[in-house]
């Protein structure tokens, strides 16, 4: 059995080829996935979940709880899972699902139990950030854990405006990821496979529907 | 109520289970090229539908990146690439480093053999029965389910099109799209047997049959097994990307999570994915970003609600390190984005089977002869027109036309052509460098083609030339000489 020092001491017995060297790159990529000069972020993501075919809400702090529990009821759901990184908003959402009839457990509870995890209806989580340029939201195994944003049909992430930062290169240069723990995950927009004869299908093995609760003052 | 009868509702026929056959072999080096190339051809719905995805998907790529310095792009990632591979042992030794203060257990495999071995020992060693995959090409190049299935462990590819590969028994057409040369038709001819009742032949519900199978198979699996788009050095951490979801899956539910990864995906830093990152996904489905980016750093730690309780790497190597700092290096810069494939004229006709291994289209016809040798794999580097296509639109700037041409030409120097071809080149070489005989042969060849023609152009089979005139007509140039 080949060991790290046989392994790496055949590659280093290699010849070396030419190295151009590394920028250290303090600017933002002309990429399709950083924001433009004068662009809003908050409107940019907007936009940018809805080309992702998820759903974006701007809602007012004072009634994130009711207006989830109420996202949650209409779509029928009743068996809940809400993850630590919603924060300050886990308990008004879990007592507004209570007054709906909508039954909100803790992620890590109902992660212990797969046949219960398999029941889930929706999941409820937080995120370390959200990247305007991508639609993307980003969590960590932390706080939403692996699978929190993506074990039930329909995921409903909830993002603090001050958490959106503007594209790619601000998500990975930036301090947002700081204690992510063992998983840094964007996810954007709904689950999908065009493997069938290219037709798009949306929810594959993550949710089929996902909606953004983007919360300012 | 146990939960085969819970996922999602849907209660599994009884015989789900994971797909029987064994993968289909690789052909190298029992068939040719143009025997390969001739079934893919005599496949109507085959042909139409690579040419049409792979045009589509061109098209996409080149919209994506509208607006943007895309050149500018290019030059920052061949550099980011370029910097990496030369300097890969301390790139390596960095992420191994890293990696393992993460909690990951690293392995190192030389070549495929001690890939599928130290694999199947690892699920020996943690009791694994039965793993479910995320779509990997590593694991293809070293054969992996068939090393798993012989080691009896269960094994269920979960990307929706390789799910249908393994069932079929078939092998990936297509770097990202494995099943892009099989109809809907065929997929629900499969999936009806699977179930044992006639399903809607549409494919919302093809898909909804595959989820609630693999759903199963997800919660129930000891092992996941993935491949990694990229090896953070500074981190330690393995990404991958995916659309589907089953990359995250496979690296959250599992007690053990295993990756098989090529040294050569090793970056520096996560702030180079800025660069890295779009011109992946861009140049790979045309989206600005994958559904799904996984980037793991080893088990689940302290307090986190879920995930593996160990994480394995596997490093492989297997022909990898023997290009480093010779002419073909640039062949590691690779990212794996199936981009030449869409764009090159000989891919688009035949599909990826014909190139007999694991990879096709231009970096195929490179990595082949690379990774398995000229004499098994060289016949696969002159399936190509030179058009410089793939050049073009390559994210990292491999230049696959130079390759492709330095790979010809150690074919001709091993002396793997055809002996009829080497003479044939060595006469032509040896007249048409002499201007007397040079003009000797111009009115010779032109007397020549005027006795075999008819109208302006010879069409009949030409001795020795055959394959060219069976398709094509030889013009005329009328006048002098």
């Amino acid at each position: 059995m080949t060991d790290r020092a046989s392994f790496l001491a055949a590659i280093r017995a290699t010849p070396r080829g030419e190295d151009p060297g590394l920028p250290d790159r303090i600017q933002a990529p002309d990429a399709p996935t950083e924001l433009r000069a004068g662009e809003s972020p908050v409107e940019r993501l907007v936009a940018e979940t809805e080309l992702v075919s998820a759903e974006p809400h701007r809602v007012a702090r004072a009634s994130v709880g009711e207006y989830v529990a109420e996202l949650l009821r209409a779509s029928g759901s009743t068996e809940v899972a809400l993850t630590e990184d919603l924060a300050a908003q886990l308990v008004p959402i879990r007592t507004a699902c209570e007054a709906v009839g909508v039954h909100a457990d803790d992620y890590r509870v109902v992660a212990t139990d797969r046949a219960r995890a398999s029941r889930l209806h929706a999941t409820v989580t937080g995120c370390a950030a959200a990247v305007a340029a991508t639609g993307s939201i980003v969590t960590t195994a932390a706080g939403a854990g692996r699978a929190g944003a993506l074990i039930a049909p329909l995921h409903i992430c909830v993002v603090e405006e001050t958490q959106i930062v503007d594209g790619l290169h601000a998500l990975f240069d930036g301090e947002a990821l700081a204690g992510a723990g063992s998983l840094l995950a964007l996810q954007s927009g709904p689950s999908r496979s065009a493997d069938i004869e290219k037709v798009l299908i949306l929810g594959v093995h993550g949710p089929g529907v996902v909606h953004l609760v983007i919360v300012g003052d | 109520m146990s939960v085969q009868e819970e996922v999602d509702g849907t209660p599994l026929p009884p015989g789900w289970s994971a797909p029987a056959h064994q993968p289909g072999a690789f052909e190298l080096p029992t068939t040719t090229f143009r025997e390969r190339a001739e079934r893919t051809m005599a496949r109507p719905f085959a042909r139409t539908a690579i040419a049409g995805a792979t045009d589509h998907a061109a098209e996409l790529t080149w919209l994506k990146f509208e607006g943007v310095d895309h050149d500018g792009l290019r030059d920052q990632a061949k550099q980011i690439r370029a910097h990496a591979i030369a300097n890969l042992p301390d790139y390596l030794e960095q992420w191994i480093d890293n990696a393992e203060a993460n909690g990951t257990i690293v392995h190192f495999a030389a070549d495929e053999v001690e890939a599928r071995r130290i694999i199947a020992e690892i699920c020996v060693d943690e009791q694994i029965a039965s793993v479910v995959k995320s779509k990997s090409m590593a694991s293809e190049e070293v054969s992996l389910n068939s090393a798993l299935e012989g080691a009896g462990v269960d094994v269920f590819e979960t990307d929706l099109g390789e799910f249908v590969v393994q069932a079929m028994g078939d092998r990936p057409g297509h770097v990202i799209a494995p099943i892009l040369h099989r109809t809907k038709d065929e997929v629900h001819a499969l999936f009806s047997e699977m179930a044992g009742r006639e399903l809607p032949n549409e494919a919302e519900a093809l898909t909804a049959f595959a989820r609630a199978g693999l759903r199963h198979a997800f919660l129930t699996a000891d092992g996941g097994i993935s491949g990694g788009n990229f090896l953070i050095a500074e981190t330690g951490e393995v990404m991958l990307v995916t659309n589907e979801g089953n990359g995250r899956l496979t690296t959250a539910a599992p007690r053990v999570h295993i990756a098989l990864v090529g040294i050569e995906k090793v970056i520096p830093r996560r702030r180079d994915l800025p660069v890295l990152l779009p011109l992946l996904t861009g140049h790979g489905t045309g989206q600005q970003i994958t559904t799904y980016v996984t980037i793991t750093g080893g088990p689940r730690r302290g307090a986190e609600p879920d995930g593996p309780e160990r994480t394995h790497v596997v490093l492989l190597d297997a022909g990898r390190s023997a290009l480093l700092g010779g002419e073909f290096e640039e062949a590691l810069h690779c990212i794996r984005c199936g981009a030449c494939q869409n764009v090159c004229p000989v891919y688009r006709q035949v599909g990826g089977h014909a190139y007999g291994w694991v990879y096709g289209g231009p970096i195929g016809a490179v990595l082949t002869p690379l990774f398995r040798g000229q004499e098994e794999g060289g016949e696969v580097a002159q399936a190509t027109t030179l058009c410089g296509a793939c050049d073009d639109i390559c994210p990292v700037r491999i230049p696959l036309h130079d390759l492709l041409l330095g790979l010809r030409r150690q074919r001709a120097e091993q002396a793997q052509t055809p002996r009829r071809e080497q003479l044939a080149f060595a006469a032509w070489g040896a007249v048409w460098s002499r201007p007397r005989l040079y003009r000797a042969s111009t009115v010779v060849g032109g007397a020549a083609l005027r006795v075999l023609a008819r109208g302006d152009a010879v069409s009949t089979r030409l001795p020795g030339l055959r394959r060219w005139t069976d398709g094509r007509d030889l013009l005329l140039r009328r006048g002098r000489g």
